[in-house]
């Protein structure tokens, strides 16, 4: 089982430093690190998550810039292993409200008590943040969150990935609000990444959403939860309908452990008693057809000696109440490429372009892209020699990442969200948040 | 509220001990909780804040429960290195393990756990055995993990104070955490002990499957991979567990699949029904595919599982291909991953969509994954028949694209190409000939070199294009050189002319005179002597038609894959490496020898795909090497070996100034009991003397055991013996024992015998010719042979792993094999033990159709192995031997005596 767990800075510092069972030598921190960060020679490459040295075998996930590492002699499982480093991430961020270096070494004793009740002798013995606070006692010290975005209903989840997204909901969810009582509220996001490649005529070649209906609780007395989805929901592609009969398939979903499936096959309905942090209360991939957010157009021709223009053209097609931030397209350009001058659109605001001449990448970002809208790019590189022939084999493939509030792609809804309370005066706080994330959005060229 | 936590690091000033100490004496609470707080927090950052010992621990006698687990923390950091002040702990311990409130009795037992103390173990087994029986059950599963500490620290301890049996009480506990705890103890103390600790029967299986629904995801996996060790008895019941563990794959976390994933693979070995198993395959496909949603580092966990898995059972994830395509934005060793299972997917129906994915890989940034694109274009090549013309074309495409490293890589595979498809494709020839000068890769560089020799004849300017590379033939890498030397000889058997003979001659100087590598020596001297005695010969040896090769290339061994699926959902199935290759902590097995140790954890990565296409058999270095390897030894003309039956004359050169030191100290000669030994000297030709002799072992060491008879009519004595030089340069210790023999009486004794006395040149023998001679008679010449079991020696068993390593690390042309025709086994068990008598060791037993293949290892003197495969009907006549060694030609021998040991 687990000998030990340790969290380290980007720079290597150790963070903190838990012996489960005193059978690996103490230095594997420092062995780690230089073994991570020298993978290969050059340092340019990532280490696997899982490696041996001497004997000691060493995982560990990146979370918000911190490595998280266990080490071990036996053959354990590695996903128990790597989910557990997960966990214990989040089950810190749900006790301190926010996870850096930081909030960790504010409250490194809480870190130690909880770390002592997650694991006995290496073996995992609860990661739920709602059975932890029975044996927890230290309280949190809550790090100063005001340069974080404030709360509210949307457009405040986008960083992070799919299990740890940054909710924005910074709370400790043992820790009393200043004025004294919790406030009564529960958040519900739908969070969905996707993934689709267009062929060079703009066909989609794949296509995939992977989502997650993530809660979490600030609900006293754990009152019981309905959660309600699309009626006409399926699961598994035998049932795959053509794209527009409007019923979502999906085609793998798999549940939280406290969720109950009781009248999910007859009306759709999860029934749960959620404990407090965050979690997902569902994970769905799909793979049915669905309408892509943005068709990327780009275009690169050889314009005279050592010129080549290059045309981006991004189309947003969701409904033109639907407003995308942060908006990222990035087009590796041909080796040779010196210069890139660029030409935006008469009256465009909020757009940056870049050429990073080290990558020879061009780089055009967006704030906000409305739905309906579409927007333009022409850049004009100067080479430093001749192509070979076939400039647009030597460019691309654009990629794109986005965020989407309020707007998923594989349309499926959280219809109502019950909270079974006894008081007719009770009505906490409900927020049911969609969101649309990039994973890997690309356009061949 | 103490303020931040962060002020605890800021204390570095002088004097920082004396400090604390003051302040862990203070009258105050609040002081001394703070003070401890400072102590954890210098103990974390590497500070030694051992001298604090007394004054932490006088802070533990507190009803504080944030105190008293910051001091245990302290405790079980430093007991160890202050085992005497530890002691002034155990009271408190003691008394808190009594404590009304269950917390601290748990934090008590769970504590004295981790400290590694003698005096302190003591002292831990009469709470435990209350708290294993404590009405809460947060205590009851603390105390269960306990019991696995202990048994770390004192196995003994454990069983004599029946610590196993309340643990296997537990598993009927109605908590089902502690249920879940008490499985991981037995587990782990299982997996440490020798003896049957922990066996799952099908009653505590059904106990546990009914847990599983009940507990935390964590104590999902301990059960499940407890379970998976289970073998059911019969289809029906693995049906059953199958049933009941699959909505297991339903669950968010992804250790939970992978378990149950693992499980249901093992219990579908049993399953008979083709429908059944089919539909499991369909039912697990989702999950699988959904752990490709998770973080990139299960994602990586799940594709190494994934690989196997597909190499067992292709149809599973056939027509999910698309899911492997990759993302622009995996990190590299996701990628590397998906690369290898696209690979192994794909297929004549998608291969067309593959290769415009790999097409796409090969003009991205990250160089090694290029790299790896090009070559999968080239596997698939290889892989698909009905595909190559496709995937060369892309090939060509890419070539064209002039990025070096990529020419280099295509042209690395299209050699391979070319040896799995001959004379089908060499038009591109002239294509590749174009990036001749770009190329800096060795690995490039000797793959277009052997393209050129192999099709010398239709290269019109193969010879000027070998010639460029033979100027700098001494800068040249060794794996160059070879193939430039193999090349020139082709082209010169090719086009005998001129210029390629004035090269050869260049080449062979430079080969045999010029380098110091004896490689490249011994295969340029065997060129020459070929050539320069026979030429047509070396043509039908050079120019010999070459074997088919096939996509083997990380495609894993059969009986290892086996063993890797059984490791499913473990490290194991990461680093696809049985077990032992890399747990050091096995307490019980023998030791290990230190060749099996773990490289430095580059496999884990994905670097050994990248070479392993150059070294296996498609590579073209080895295509020249068709020269049997015995004569390649010696530059020299070989010594002409003497057959040993010439050799008798002076036999008995030396008979009488023996001075063999007599290593072994000569037992009473016992009379050799058992079956009579065979006749070798009838009493007809030895005058009145009749000599029957064996070679046997006893006891680790062999005796030539003797039976004299003298049937003639004069007393016998003054017995002398000698051997004749032999293959195994057997000779006796000391001298023969045999007492004056009166006419009508035998005698009969045990020589002992040394190895490696006067060993004979020449190709393996068993023959043995001794000489004996007495004061009365004639010298007496016979011959006897040697069975070559009775040098198998005592150390020959070998573990499961280093088998398959030694397996895997010998050449396939040191397999060999004999069908025994007339071999029946009918009693495997007896025959195994027999064997096993023998020192001929069972390693492993597998079905294959209505075959048995068992798996043997037996050791010789010099430590030099056998690898013996059989394989049989049982019952039925006829028995197949397959062997691997280092030493292929005693197998002629080795073959004989396994043959004389099956025979019953």
């Amino acid at each position: 089982m687990i000998s030990q767990f340790f969290v380290l800075s980007q720079r290597g510092d150790n963070i903190v430093f838990r012996d489960y069972r005193g059978d690996v030598q103490k230095g594997t921190a420092e062995i780690f690190f230089r073994k991570v960060k020298f993978w290969k020679e050059d340092g340019q490459e990532e280490a696997p998550p899982v490696f041996n040295v001497d004997g000691v075998n060493y995982f560990h996930v990146k979370i918000v810039g911190l490595l998280f590492v266990a080490t071990t002699r036996v053959n354990v499982s590695p996903s128990l292993v790597l989910e557990l480093l997960q966990r214990i991430a989040r089950v810190i961020k749900d006790y301190l409200g926010i996870l850096n270096e930081d909030s960790i070494r504010k409250n490194f004793v809480l870190v130690y008590e909880l770390l002592d009740e997650v694991m006995d002798f290496g073996y995992v013995q609860t990661t739920s943040t709602e059975m932890l606070k029975s044996y927890v006692f230290n309280e949190p010290i809550v790090v100063d969150a005001t340069h974080l975005s404030p709360l509210g209903p949307a457009g405040l989840f986008m960083q992070g990935t799919k299990r740890m997204p940054g909710t924005a909901v910074t709370k400790s969810v043992v820790a009393n609000e200043p004025g004294g009582r919790r406030r009564e509220e529960i958040f519900v996001d739908i969070i969905e990444k996707i993934s689709i490649t267009f062929s060079s005529s703009g066909y989609i070649l794949t296509s995939e959403i992977d989502g997650t209906i993530q809660m979490k609780s600030y609900l006293t007395g754990n009152p019981e939860i309905r959660l309600a989805l699309n009626e006409d929901l399926s699961i598994g592609r035998d049932y795959r309908s053509s794209f527009g009969s409007g019923a979502v398939v999906l085609d793998d979903c798999n549940f939280h452990e406290s969720v109950r499936l009781d009248n999910f096959d007859v009306d759709r309905t999860l029934t749960l008693v959620p404990p407090d942090g965050e979690f997902p209360v569902m994970n769905y991939r799909m793979t049915q057809e669905f309408k892509p957010p943005f068709r990327i157009n780009a275009l690169i021709e050889e314009a005279g000696a050592l010129k080549a223009e290059v045309i981006l053209k991004v189309y947003a097609e969701f409904p033109s109440s639907i407003t995308a931030n942060t908006i990222a397209v990035q087009m590796p350009l041909p080796k040779y490429t010196m210069r890139a001058s660029f030409e935006l659109e008469p009256g465009a605001v909020g757009q940056t372009t870049d050429f990073k001449q080290a990558n020879k990448r061009l780089e055009w970002n967006l704030k906000k892209i409305v739905g309906g809208s579409e927007h333009t790019l022409r850049a004009r590189l100067t080479f430093s020699q001749e192509s070979h022939g076939n400039i647009t084999k030597e460019s691309g493939p654009v990629s794109m990442t986005f965020t989407i509030p309020m707007y998923n792609s594989s349309k499926l809804q959280v219809k109502y969200l019950q909270i079974a309370k006894k008081s007719g005066t009770y009505n906490p706080y409900r927020w049911v948040r969609y969101v649309t994330l990039s994973n890997s959005y690309v356009a061949r060229m | 509220m103490s303020g931040h936590d962060s002020k605890y690091f800021s204390t570095t000033k002088k004097g920082e001990i004396p400090e604390l100490k003051e302040e862990l004496n203070s009258q105050y609470k609040d002081k001394r909780k703070d003070a401890v707080k400072k102590v954890i927090a210098a103990m974390t950052v590497g500070k030694d804040v051992s001298s604090l010992f007394t004054d932490v621990v006088n802070c533990m006698q507190t009803e504080n429960l944030e105190l008293k687990k910051l001091v245990y923390l302290y405790l079980i950091n430093y007991a160890k290195s202050q085992p005497d002040l530890a002691i002034l702990a155990v009271n408190t311990f003691v008394k808190d393990s009594q404590d009304p409130n269950p917390l601290i009795r748990a934090l008590a037992v769970r504590t004295m756990g981790c400290i590694r103390v003698d005096k302190i173990t003591e002292y831990l087994c009469d709470p435990l055995q209350r708290c294993l029986k404590d009405d809460d059950p947060y205590v009851r599963k603390t105390a269960a993990i306990c019991v696995a500490k202990l048994y770390d620290i004192n196995a003994e301890l454990v069983e004599d104070r029946g610590f196993l049996e309340a643990l296997k009480d537990l598993i009927s506990d109605n908590n089902p955490m502690v249920v879940a705890n008490a499985v991981a103890a037995l587990a782990e103390i299982q997996e440490n002990s020798n003896r049957p600790i922990f066996e799952i029967t099908s009653h505590t299986l059904s106990k546990l499957l009914t847990a599983l629904n009940e507990c935390t995801e964590w104590g999902q996996v301990f059960i499940l991979d407890a379970l998976s060790k289970y073998k059911a008895p019969d289809p029906r019941e693995a049906e059953n567990i199958v049933e009941r563990v699959t909505p297991r794959l339903q669950h968010a976390n992804c250790a939970v699949v992978l378990s149950a994933v693992k499980m249901i693979l093992q219990q579908m070995e049993l399953i008979t029904s083709t429908d059944v198993v089919r539909n499991l395959c369909k039912k697990m496909a989702p999950p699988l595919v959904t752990l490709l949603s998770a973080e990139p580092e299960i994602q990586y966990v799940a594709l190494r599982n994934i690989n196997l898995i597909v190499q067992r059972r292709p149809t599973i994830l056939a027509h999910e291909i698309k899911v492997f395509f990759c993302k622009y934005n995996d990190p590299i060793y996701v990628k590397m991953e998906k690369l290898e299972i696209m690979i192994k997917l794909a297929s004549d129906r998608n291969i067309d969509q593959v290769l415009l994915e790999f097409k796409e890989y090969a003009t991205e940034v990250d160089v090694d994954f290029v790299r790896k694109a090009v070559r999968a274009i080239g596997r698939c090549a290889i892989k698909l028949e009905r595909a190559a013309e496709r995937c060369i074309s892309v090939l060509l495409e890419l070539i064209k694209i002039k990025v070096n490293y990529v020419v280099q890589e295509a042209i690395i595979v299209i050699k391979d190409i070319f040896r799995r498809y001959p004379n089908t494709y060499e038009s591109i020839i002239a294509t590749l000939c174009e990036s001749l000068d770009t190329l800096d890769e060795p690995e490039a560089k000797a793959s277009m070199i052997w393209i050129i020799g192999e099709y010398a004849e239709r290269i019109d300017n193969a010879d000027e294009l070998l010639e460029s590379f033979l100027e700098s033939f001494p800068e040249e890498p060794a794996q160059v050189q070879l193939q430039l030397l193999t090349a020139t000889v082709k082209l010169f058997l090719k086009k005998p002319t001129e210029g390629p003979q004035q090269m050869i001659q260049v080449v062979l100087n430079n080969a045999t005179v010029e380098t110091d590598n004896p490689d490249l020596r011994d295969r340029a001297y065997i060129y020459w002597r070929l050539l320069s005695t026979d030429p047509e010969a070396a043509k039908d040896v050079v120019l010999a038609e070459k074997p088919v090769i096939s996509d083997d290339s990380n495609q894993i061994d059969p009986t290892l894959l086996d063993e890797l699926l059984a490791n499913i959902a473990t490290l194991s199935s990461v680093y696809h490496k049985p077990p032992e290759a890399f747990v050091t902590r096995v307490k019980t097995a023998t030791q290990r020898t230190e060749d099996d140790e773990y490289p430095e954890g580059s496999d884990a990565g994905y670097s050994e795909s990248s070479s392993h296409v150059a070294d296996g058999a498609t590579s073209p270095s080895s295509s020249s090497a068709h020269v049997p390897s015995a004569a390649a030894k010696q530059p020299a003309p070989p010594q002409a070996a003497s057959p040993p039956a010439a050799a008798v004359p002076d036999l008995l050169g030396d008979l009488i100034g023996l001075d063999n030191s007599a290593i072994v100290p000569v037992d009473q000669p016992a009379t050799p009991t058992g079956p009579p030994l065979p006749i070798l000297l009838p009493a007809s030709t030895g005058q009145g003397l009749q000599i029957s002799a064996q070679m046997i072992r006893r006891d680790g060491q062999v005796f030539y055991s003797l039976l004299f008879e003298n049937n003639s009519q004069v007393a016998l004595d003054g017995f002398m013996i000698q051997f004749n030089k032999n293959t195994f340069g057997l000779a006796a210790a000391g001298p023969l024992q045999v007492p004056l023999l009166q006419p009508g009486t035998s005698a009969g004794t045990l020589l002992p015998m040394v190895l490696f006395q006067n060993m004979s040149q020449g190709p393996p023998s068993s023959l043995l010719q001794v000489a004996v001679k007495n004061n009365q008679q004639p010298v007496w010449y016979f011959n006897d042979k040697i069975s070559m079991h009775v040098l198998f020696t005592e150390d020959g068993r070998m573990e499961r792993a280093s088998f398959l390593e030694t397996w895997r690390s010998l050449p396939d042309s040191n397999e060999v094999s004999k069908d025994f025709p007339g071999v029946v086994l009918s009693n495997v068990e007896a025959t195994l033990e027999q064997l096993a008598a023998s020192n001929m060791f069972f390693i492993a037993r597998r079905k294959h159709a209505n075959q048995d293949v068992f798996y043997f290892s037996v050791k010789i003197p010099q430590g030099i192995p056998f690898l013996i495969e059989l394989t049989t009907v049982i019952g039925q006549p006829g028995v197949k031997c397959a062997i691997k060694t280092p030493n292929p030609d005693m197998s002629p021998l080795f073959f004989e005596s396994v043959e004389t040991l099956l025979k019953p």
